[in-house]
């Protein structure tokens, strides 16, 4: 069947503001049948915002807005989905505790009736073979692995309404930010499938992603599109520049490396934690980068946990600066001079109600207290001084965290452990997850900073590329157990498809 | 911290938190209502009472309502502590009641000595309740449900569910609610002056913002290095206290204490008290200074009934409208917050 190729989506003139502050200003976009559209841009470039324009949940000041050829408004996110518009969203909303097909019977909600699970199986069945996923309509969701539920999602999305005779569009915002390498991939083969059936807008800030993937890459700063071009008449450099409108910077500095030899500000001996991990050994010296590699069910976290005193360990010694620990906790370890931004930010690496200044003073205090006293002036210039180092936006120290966006959260994380004097060790895990280009910049510069300046480093890092450009030593995690090491002072020919093979 | 540019040298002094803020700047206002609300509802209740029959509002009408006020407003300091931490102290109400029988049986014999032996026996009790829910886990809400039971059977044994008057040394009590200034007896204003000192507490102190940090997000104060065993059982252990000090303004208004006399059913209107005050039972929001309008209210509520010329029965239930509608106009929304 040949189709020919109508638009799927016509925005015209789009304006949103909230307030003073215009979030989306004039935008103009086409979107075709079967096409693949990247959407890139720093946080607080006006994608979310348009996103949710899309999606119905907010309603845009001025401009049109066509589906299929039929002109359309959103009163609310129904709206949009009975248009045939799915959005796919970094936080997955599925049910977890029902079964796949549970999820997908979209069109029974709010119904009283008997439920027909035969009818339901199969077209959840034929809902998963549209997208061409195979999944066991009646497992539960809590058991199947994070990109199968996003394929479930993207399920769900397209399987609106069987009926809808337009072609569905798809918008996956950031679906790969807490994916691992090769669900990656799984998901990269997928959405090039759901080109047969919708077109599709993925946001992401990888742009080695967007360049495989998308058709188009559409590139927002300021609430405007300021290119919008074929992916293959772009470069990453090209994409940087119109995302930063500055020139192009590589996202990790080269770091200069210190001699090996310093004396271990940790040591890791036999570590075991049953079910999680076993026999861990490495050190991680002052001014190196260890990096612990692996997919999520690796046991890397819980590792950089029992070294920081969150989770207990059966079996081992951790040496802490030639010092073996015994009942060791958080506390002790931030006194010995530990330092840990866990991958869960805003659940776990902050305290989103209080203010930045607050939060900054957290951990430390400094001369902004005397004995069990505060000097709030004092410790609003701490923040003031962090914030202008950083260059955390926007510049108001009295906020609440949660107001800011991730990568000025994670800014803040990072100026809480720095304002110590004593921290000498970082354990980082997924520093960058979720960062736009400009703050993952800002953050990783301050970790090599504060690496230079004689702290060790201990990193899960988001991506095998970020290891390899980083780390002294990769250590590559499996099951519980180092599958293999890279010293790579001495090896520097590595690949990432070299660290695939040790991690599976 | 030495390359503070001269930018940030007037944003220094600029005032600090206001936990209210994101619904100020969504509407743009420069006023932060949710703050304001407790003593605004104050006010409205004062004057709707004054319309209706002033003579409420006289010297003895004051009188009446700041030493009802009295004990509820310890009582509610100390619950709104606990709340901002993220738990629930059901026992408070039962510590007053017990300091209250103990401090009548004591005065007699030691007189002055007698306070201080009560208070820090309360102030032990509060601890021992956090230091089960620390170490044992158990949520504060079944374990202080458990110290409530253990707390009214050991008050019924130690009165012999008598009435236990303070036979001798009565001055040294009777004074604190004898002793009026402005027609409010001297208890109701140690409760406004302990208000000041919590307040500063939360905002002026290490200990004070670990308590907000933890009430806001418990498991994020820990993996910052937050004391949050030490800091539960800190703020227990002053609830404790504050039931102490409950106690003492009973047996001040009273001369005497019983097991199911004055002061035997202040737990839940602390609880009102505190939530009316703005007080956040989801944990992390308090202002003190708003809970002293918040017993305010409460003490007042029975008052403002009365002067509707509402039958008895009717009474709870205009209560209980009064408490929810109060508590929807003084709550700090956002749209981020479930409500629990």
């Amino acid at each position: 069947m040949i189709m020919a190729p109508s638009t799927v989506l016509k925005l015209k003139k789009i304006s949103r503001a909230f307030g003073h502050v215009s979030a989306v200003k004039s935008i103009s976009l086409e979107i075709k049948r079967g096409e693949v559209i990247g959407l890139v841009g720093e946080n607080g470039a006006g994608k979310s915002t348009l996103l949710k324009i899309l999606a119905g949940v907010e309603q845009p000041d001025s401009g049109t807005m066509e589906i299929n050829g039929k002109l359309v408004t959103f009163r609310s996110p129904n709206d949009a989905v009975r248009a045939g518009v799915g959005v796919v969203h970094q936080e997955q909303s599925l049910f977890t505790n029902l079964t796949v097909a549970e999820n997908l019977d979209t069109r029974n909600a709010g119904r009283i009736g008997v439920k027909n699970w035969a009818r339901i199986n199969s077209e959840c069945t034929a809902a998963l073979k549209k997208i061409g996923v195979n999944l066991d309509p009646t497992a539960r969701v809590s058991d199947l692995s994070f990109v199968d539920r996003q394929m479930v999602e993207i399920a769900r999305a397209v399987a609106i309404d069987p009926n809808t005779t337009g072609t569905p569009l798809i918008i996956l915002d950031e679906p790969t930010a807490v994916l691992e390498q090769n669900e990656t991939d799984v998901l990269e083969r997928e959405i090039r499938n759901l080109k047969e059936i919708a077109s599709v807008i993925f946001v992401s800030h990888r742009l080695d992603e967007i360049m495989r993937i998308c058709d188009r890459v559409v590139v927002m700063r300021s609430g405007k599109i300021v290119s919008d071009k074929k992916t293959t008449e772009v470069t990453k450099e090209d994409l940087f520049r119109d995302m930063a409108g500055g020139v192009s910077q590589t996202a990790h500095a080269l770091r200069k490396r210190w001699p090996a030899g310093a004396k271990p500000a940790v040591e890791v001996r036999e570590l075991a934690s049953k079910g999680k991990f076993k026999n861990i050994s490495f050190t991680a010296r002052p001014g190196e980068i260890v990096a612990l590699v692996g997919s999520n069910a690796s046991g890397r976290e819980a590792v950089a946990r029992a070294i920081f005193g969150a989770e207990t360990y059966d079996s081992g010694t951790i040496e802490v600066k030639s010092k073996p620990v015994s009942r060791w906790s958080i506390r002790k370890a931030v006194q010995a001079g530990l330092a840990y931004l866990p991958a869960e930010r805003k659940v776990e690496g902050m305290i989103a109600g209080l203010s930045a200044t607050r939060n900054i003073a957290l951990v430390y205090q400094g001369d902004g207290s005397s004995g069990p006293f505060l000097n709030l002036s004092k410790l609003a210039a701490v923040a003031q001084s962090w914030f202008n180092r950083l260059d955390v936006r926007p510049n108001t120290i009295s906020r609440p965290l949660i107001n800011f966006s991730g990568g000025n959260q994670q800014k803040v994380v990072l100026a809480k452990w720095l304002n110590s004097p004593h921290t000498d060790v970082l354990l980082l895990d997924h520093p960058l997850r979720g960062l736009d280009v400009g703050a993952a910049q800002t953050v990783n510069a301050q970790i090599i900073k504060t690496c230079e300046s004689g702290a060790a480093v201990i990193i899960i890092p988001d991506t095998i590329e970020e290891a390899l450009e980083m780390a002294d030593e990769i250590l590559v995690m499996r099951d519980g157990e180092v599958s293999a090491r890279h010293d790579m002072r001495t090896k520097n020919n590595l690949t990432v498809q070299d660290i695939l093979a040790d991690m599976v | 911290m030495k390359d503070v540019t001269g930018n940030s040298a007037e944003n220094t002094n600029a005032p600090e938190i206001s936990e209210g803020e994101t619904a100020v700047i969504r509407f743009g206002q420069k006023i932060n209502w949710s703050a304001l609300a407790p003593p605004l509802v104050f006010i409205a209740m004062l004057l709707g009472v004054s319309l209706l029959n002033s003579n409420y509002l006289g010297p003895l009408g004051v009188s009446i309502a700041t030493a009802t006020a009295a004990p509820i407003m310890f009582l509610a300091l100390g619950q709104s502590m606990i709340l901002n931490i993220g738990s629930i102290d059901l026992s408070n109400a039962a510590i007053a009641l017990l300091g209250a029988l103990l401090l009548a049986l004591a005065l007699p014999p030691l007189g002055i000595g007698a306070f201080v032996l009560i208070l820090l026996l309360v102030t032990i009790v509060g601890a021992i309740n956090g230091a089960v829910i620390s170490y044992a886990q158990v949520p504060s809400f079944a374990l202080t449900l458990g110290t409530l039971a253990i707390l009214q059977t050991a008050a019924l044994v130690v009165s012999g569910a008598d009435t236990i008057y303070v036979t001798q040394n009565r001055e040294l009590i009777s004074t604190l609610f004898k002793e009026q200034v402005l027609n409010a007896p001297l208890t109701f204003w140690i409760g406004v002056l302990v208000a000041f000192i919590l307040w500063a507490l939360l905002r002026y102190t290490i200990l004070g913002q670990n308590m907000t940090a933890m009430g806001k997000n418990e498991l994020g104060a820990t993996l910052s290095a937050v004391p949050t065993r030490r800091v539960r059982i800190i703020t227990y252990a002053l609830s404790g206290f504050m039931g102490g000090l409950a106690g003492l303004s009973i047996v001040a208004q009273a001369g005497s204490a019983s097991a199911s006399g004055l002061g035997s059913d202040l737990l839940l209107p602390g609880i009102a008290a505190a939530l009316i005050g703005g007080t956040s039972i989801s944990g992390g929001q308090t202002n003190p200074l708003n809970v002293v309008f918040g017993s305010l209210t409460v003490a007042f509520v029975p008052i403002a009934i009365q002067a509707m010329k509402l039958g008895a029965q009717a009474q709870s239930l205009v209560y209980g409208i009064f408490i929810i509608l109060v508590v929807a106009l003084t709550t700090v929304r956002s749209r981020e917050t479930i409500i629990k």
